[in-house]
């Protein structure tokens, strides 16, 4: 049982940069929450302050009704895994897991028990004798995740846990993070700028930048509700196309005018941005919903610029109104460049947003 | 093919060079330490008496004993050694000896003064007597080779002394400038703060006074302290050096250290201060031992403050420098007694030279 709360955590270096402006979040019991953003957005600052590895200027956290805001670091309830690892050096395996359990005052039967579980757990039970020198950087982590766990804490941190490690590596360590967390039902964060690390194992993610939050909640919210362009533009690769459109009134049915082309609106959309009220507006299209047709049947047309074969899919890259816009097709398309190409779209997931704020419209 | 062979030789010619310079640069560090060690081992006679030097100490030394008159009444005896620069044995010692105790005991005390050879003086009534029989004797005696160091100490009566007192002087100059140099390095290494480089770059200064130019007024604080020829004092002059190049070099080690490690150690456990004495002391143990052994050498070697400062309790290298002074200046001894001095310093430096690297901030993770 762990319900964490963050009330107006805020974070100013030297009086001068803010490192996070202003936090506010409710992370449930068991939940597997993601701070996603650029570099610099404040997530790991974010982090360190709830492990207490950093002071706040303002503002209070609270895990289980109990303020923790000025305690040290080992008094939180928590464990924390860090981006280089930071096992030490100059211990076995063994006993850096059991250094917590040691300080704890455990007895050594009980201390070598937990630490063969957890070390089964994560699969390093041979290495136990072993010193972090002589060991690969996947097993480090391994070692890093079974020190943490061995706590047994009401919360667990991760800080970039998996940026360290090579990129096949990195989908492995994913799946077993998510099959370990499962298990032990940790309420967890996990820091990360990567937005495919973020969609695959969180229950809701939240997206910062500058040292605020932009928008919370699940991988498929983001996704299919991003609240502004930023999210848009971030989740997802490649990331979605925007394009300056002009809302058009045609008998009764609205469309969205580019130079280049022409959308038609359904009904309950086109009711949805009249009472908007604004003429101008950003459409923003995934590339998977870009839908080849047959060469001049589509509404937009236009030439292949660069075609990226990927396996599964293939990204085609097309110039429109001199910005080069990547869609997703299926491999089956046999496609060179200076190809005409022609495409339709698929209407359910269309973005729609403000030119100004930049806000989703809704 | 010509400009094939030309770029072949040029390359061989280059490696070649290259070799040649080492080796001189090697031969300029090993050979003055080497000669001196050779030196120590030589006798009186050897170091003074022959030329060129052996490049290795010899073990034994050849003597000849023939009978110089032939009235029996009063047989004199002449000693001879063999000289090895002129490939024949010379006269050595007292132009006779006769059977009296007197002279028996003078002749002793020679060989084994001037040849570090011992023959008592039953064995030279031996050999006397077999001299009467064939009128010439060669024998050949086995040469003490660690004698220099034996008369050094017992000849300058407060060598012994002095390594004590350069002991416990280098002890405390480890001491206080690792302990003072460590936390201001740890300061450095982890904090950010106002003109920390600044700070960084002066606590340099001090080291750019010339120890003489400053020797006097500290003696009169010396004193005042009631520090005066005692190793506590001077190594709180030697600290003053000491500290400035201890937090250059524990900084550097500190850096090399991640806070991650100590933050860690935070999360699962410790205060901020268990964290440094559990984490970061050990991984830094081999870097602080090669700093000290920094503090060690120059403790141990340093001779100008310690002759100004110190009177009745000198350190060894005052000790050496006073025996080159007077008139029973031996060039053996002298060189006895500084391969005694050095002696200490390259061992541990050889103890601790694989810490050595990690003293830059390379720590093994």
């Amino acid at each position: 049982m762990a319900v964490l709360q963050l009330e107006d955590l805020a974070k100013r270096y030297d009086k001068k940069v803010w490192g996070v402006r202003r936090m506010d979040l409710e992370v449930k019991d068991k939940e597997f929450i993601v701070f996603l953003g650029p570099s610099g957005c404040g997530k790991t600052t974010c982090m360190r302050m709830i492990a207490g590895l950093e002071e706040t200027t303002r503002g209070c956290i609270t895990l289980d009704g109990l303020n923790i805001t000025d305690l040290a670091p080992r008094d939180r309830n928590i464990s924390m895994v860090f981006q280089n690892y930071a096992i030490w050096p100059h211990m076995t395996v063994f006993e850096n897991i059991a250094f917590s359990l040691k300080l704890k005052g455990m007895a050594k039967d009980e201390i070598r028990k937990n630490v063969v579980d957890v070390a089964e757990m994560v699969k390093i039970e041979q290495l136990l004798d072993r010193f972090p020198g002589q060991m690969s950087g996947g097993q480090q982590q391994r070692v890093a995740l079974a020190r943490a766990l061995a706590v047994k804490p009401k919360l667990f941190l991760m800080d970039e846990p998996l940026s360290n490690l090579d990129a096949k590596l990195r989908v492995v360590m994913r799946t077993e993070l998510k099959a370990i967390h499962q298990k032990t039902q940790a309420t967890s964060i996990f820091v990360t700028h990567d937005q495919s690390e973020a969609m695959s194992m969180a229950d809701r993610i939240v997206i910062m930048r500058d040292g605020e939050i932009i928008q919370v909640g699940t991988p498929e919210d983001v996704y299919f509700r991003s609240a502004d362009m930023f999210v848009a533009g971030f989740i997802g690769t490649p990331p979605t196309n925007f394009f300056k459109v002009k809302l058009k009134k045609e008998r009764n049915q609205g469309a969205l005018e580019h130079p280049d082309f022409k959308c038609p609106l359904q009904s309950d959309e086109f009711a949805m941005i009249s009472k908007y009220g604004r003429k101008e507006l950003v459409l923003g299209i995934r590339p998977e919903d870009f839908q080849l047709t047959k060469t001049g049947k589509g509404i937009l047309n236009a030439k292949v610029l660069v075609v990226e074969p990927q396996g599964s899919h293939q990204v085609l890259a097309v110039e429109i109104d001199n910005k080069i816009v990547k869609t997703i097709i299926s491999s089956d398309h046999k496609l060179s460049p200076g190809d005409p190409v022609s495409f339709d779209l698929d209407y359910r997931h269309l973005h729609f947003f403000d030119t100004e704020s930049e806000k989703r419209i809704s | 093919m010509g400009k094939r062979l030309k770029q072949k030789m040029y390359r061989s010619v280059k490696t070649t060079t290259l070799y040649i310079v080492i080796t001189g640069v090697a031969m300029m560090l090993i050979f003055p330490m080497f000669f001196l060690f050779i030196f120590s081992l030589m006798s009186d006679y050897e170091s003074y008496s022959e030329w060129p030097k052996p490049l290795l100490p010899s073990i034994n030394t050849d003597f000849r004993m023939e009978r110089l008159n032939d009235v029996s009444d009063e047989a004199t005896y002449g000693l001879l050694i063999f000289n090895h620069s002129e490939d024949k044995y010379m006269p050595f010692g007292p132009e006779s000896s006769s059977r009296e105790k007197k002279s028996l005991r003078k002749l002793s005390n020679f060989i084994r003064n001037y040849s570090n050879c011992e023959l008592g003086q039953e064995e030279i009534l031996d050999l006397m007597n077999q001299v009467d029989q064939n009128t010439r004797v060669d024998f050949t005696l086995k040469k003490g080779l660690l004698n220099n160091y034996e008369r050094f100490f017992k000849l300058y009566s407060g060598a012994f002394n002095s390594i004590i007192a350069s002991l416990t002087t280098a002890l405390f100059t480890i001491l206080i400038s690792l302990s003072i140099g460590g936390m201001a390095g740890y300061a450095f290494a982890r904090y950010v703060f106002k003109g920390k480089n600044i700070l960084k770059l002066s606590v340099l200064f001090v080291r750019m006074f010339p120890p003489v130019a400053i020797a006097l007024p500290m003696v009169i604080t010396l004193g005042k302290m009631g520090l005066y020829d005692k190793p506590a004092g001077l190594s709180l002059i030697y600290s003053i050096n000491q500290i400035s190049l201890s937090i250059w070099i524990t900084a550097s080690i500190f850096m090399g250290i991640p806070e991650s490690l100590e933050e860690a150690a935070q999360i699962f456990g410790t205060t901020r201060v268990g964290a440094f004495f559990k984490i970061t002391l050990p991984l830094a143990v081999p870097g602080l031992a090669a700093c000290a052994m920094y503090s060690f050498i120059y403790s141990w070697n340093e001779v100008i403050n310690a002759l100004i400062l110190t009177q009745f309790n000198p350190t060894l290298p005052v000790i050496v420098y006073r025996s080159l002074l007077g008139a029973n200046a031996q060039v053996q001894l002298i060189a006895a007694g500084s391969v005694a001095q050095a002696l200490p310093a390259i061992i541990f430096t050889l103890f601790i030279r694989k810490y050595i690297l990690q003293m830059w901030g390379g720590v093994k993770v």
